[in-house]
């Protein structure tokens, strides 16, 4: 059947194709290895807020404009919007993670894909809680500068009752506005969380292993991603994690089908946590 | 006609019992994979129950998961479930209508990776899959609503059927009725 409707998509098809080459000859960005029903999703929403007619005229824009191509950038990227949005998420790691870090003398945890820092934060939070922020270093990285610029001002919006709720319920042991200072709608994280997390640009899709971790927290960030870009990015997480260290991905994300899924023995009954033991 | 290689489904939470019932008309050997969003919170246990009457296991999956015939992939709470090929794509992209998973993105991406080959279910209720759904119709997918169904838009809802609990069995049974010799014109 070609009627109107499959003519459309084809001609839709041709100039997206035509915006992904033309974004990685002139950015380095390959988002062709995006999966790609979210891309065209995302791509189709930044049409309709930067209120253009096609992918034409955005790649016209994006093409000569740094900051077009940042504000693409953002719009692909899916930050969770509050501190501790996963809460079963942190009070596994405090159960079943935080023990075994405590008998390393030093920790080095990652973020990859930090996007605008919430997540980044609430780990923060923990390992200050745990006692454990004297002798880890926690790096966040993204690819986007944008989104690191404002994840490394530590200013975030102001959390709601629910978010302190979901802070309690990951095991906080304060309050959860012990951690910040209010400024009208913002709440400014407190500097001596805020300075030491040590924030930086990383490519997943092209940047190699930077150093090796104790913990990789990786959390729906790879959902963006292709199969193949998806494995070859597990093969640098894969090298980048010590040996009985630990990675931790989404709630429905897994090692299964990676190229290492052999390595990594899952926690029982928390999430999705993995532990190297090859 | 295209031979069909998927059917997806979009229901608000108020149509739960409803998609129960029509789980339980689907055959024991369908032979193309069915993807299911249902309005839901993040503590709902949805998936055994809605499996019990369904001839068919209904599994909610994981992230990049291949699609197999005659299994029902039921979105996760506070994941959009997306069809990507012969595979499912979840995502985290914000809720839309106030919903994740949302009913217009599994259709949305439906109609782009399967077009003529997919056909979409909508149980109305909900604001919700409507734009999905016609964009499903728009690629030539098959598209029906279980339910009452008003659109501000005139002639598009035209071609689409409107079932009720009572005859949607018929329609998917037209759906998975394939010819055995086809004659192409």
């Amino acid at each position: 059947m070609t009627g109107p409707g499959a003519r459309g998509a084809e001609l839709e098809a041709l100039e997206v194709d035509l915006l992904l080459e033309g974004v990685a000859r002139q950015w380095g960005f390959d988002l062709r290895s995006r999966s790609r029903p979210q891309l065209l999703r995302r791509l189709r929403r930044h049409l309709r807020e930067e209120r253009l007619e096609s992918f034409s005229a955005l790649q016209g824009r994006v093409l000569h404009d740094a900051e077009a191509m940042d504000a693409l950038l953002r719009t692909l990227s899916c930050t969770p919007p509050a501190l501790f949005a996963e809460a079963a998420f942190f009070r596994d790691f405090r159960a079943r993670v935080v023990p075994a870090l405590r008998t390393w003398p030093s920790v080095r945890v990652w973020h990859a894909g930090c996007g605008t820092g919430e997540d980044t934060y609430a780990l923060a939070i923990l390992l200050y809680e745990e006692g454990l922020w004297g002798k880890c270093r926690l790096y966040a990285s993204d690819a986007s500068e944008g989104l690191l610029a404002d994840a490394r001002t530590g200013v975030l919006p102001l959390p709601s009752d629910e978010d302190a709720r979901r802070y309690l319920e990951a095991g906080g042991k304060g309050a959860l506005c012990d951690y910040y200072t209010r400024d009208g709608n913002w709440a400014l994280l407190q500097p001596r969380l805020r300075d030491s997390i040590f924030f930086t640009q990383h490519n997943l899709a092209t940047d190699g292993s930077f150093n090796e971790f104790h913990v990789i927290v990786c959390r729906d960030t790879l959902l963006t991603f292709n199969r193949a870009l998806h494995n070859h990015v597990h093969s640098r997480l894969f090298e980048s994690l010590a040996r009985f260290g630990f990675l931790c991905l989404g709630r429905k994300e897994s090692v299964a089908r990676t190229p290492h899924a052999g390595a990594y023995e899952a926690l029982e009954d928390c999430g999705r946590i993995y532990r190297r033991v090859a | 006609m295209s031979p069909l290689g998927l059917l997806v489904m979009g229901a608000p939470r108020s149509a739960a019992a409803d998609v129960a019932s029509v789980l339980a008309l689907l055959p024991p050997h369908l032979s193309v994979p069915v993807v299911l969003a249902l309005h839901r919170g993040p503590l709902d246990a949805l998936a055994a129950p809605l499996g019990r009457r369904c001839a068919l296991p209904v599994v909610e999956p994981d992230d990049k998961d291949e699609l197999q015939p005659g299994c029902v992939y039921l979105a996760p709470a506070g994941y959009h479930l997306l069809v990507d090929g012969g595979c499912v794509a979840l995502s985290v992209e914000p809720p839309e209508h106030g919903q994740r998973p949302g009913l217009d993105a599994l259709f949305e991406s439906a109609a782009d990776s399967h077009g003529p080959r997919a056909a979409g279910l909508l149980f109305s209720g909900h604001e919700d899959g409507v734009a999905g759904l016609l964009a499903l119709h728009a690629r030539g997918g098959r598209v029906a609503v279980v339910g009452d169904f008003q659109t501000g838009g005139e002639g598009e809802e035209g071609e689409m059927a409107q079932l009720t609990l009572g005859t949607v069995g018929g329609w998917l049974a037209r759906l998975a009725y394939v010819p055995r010799s086809k004659v192409q014109p």
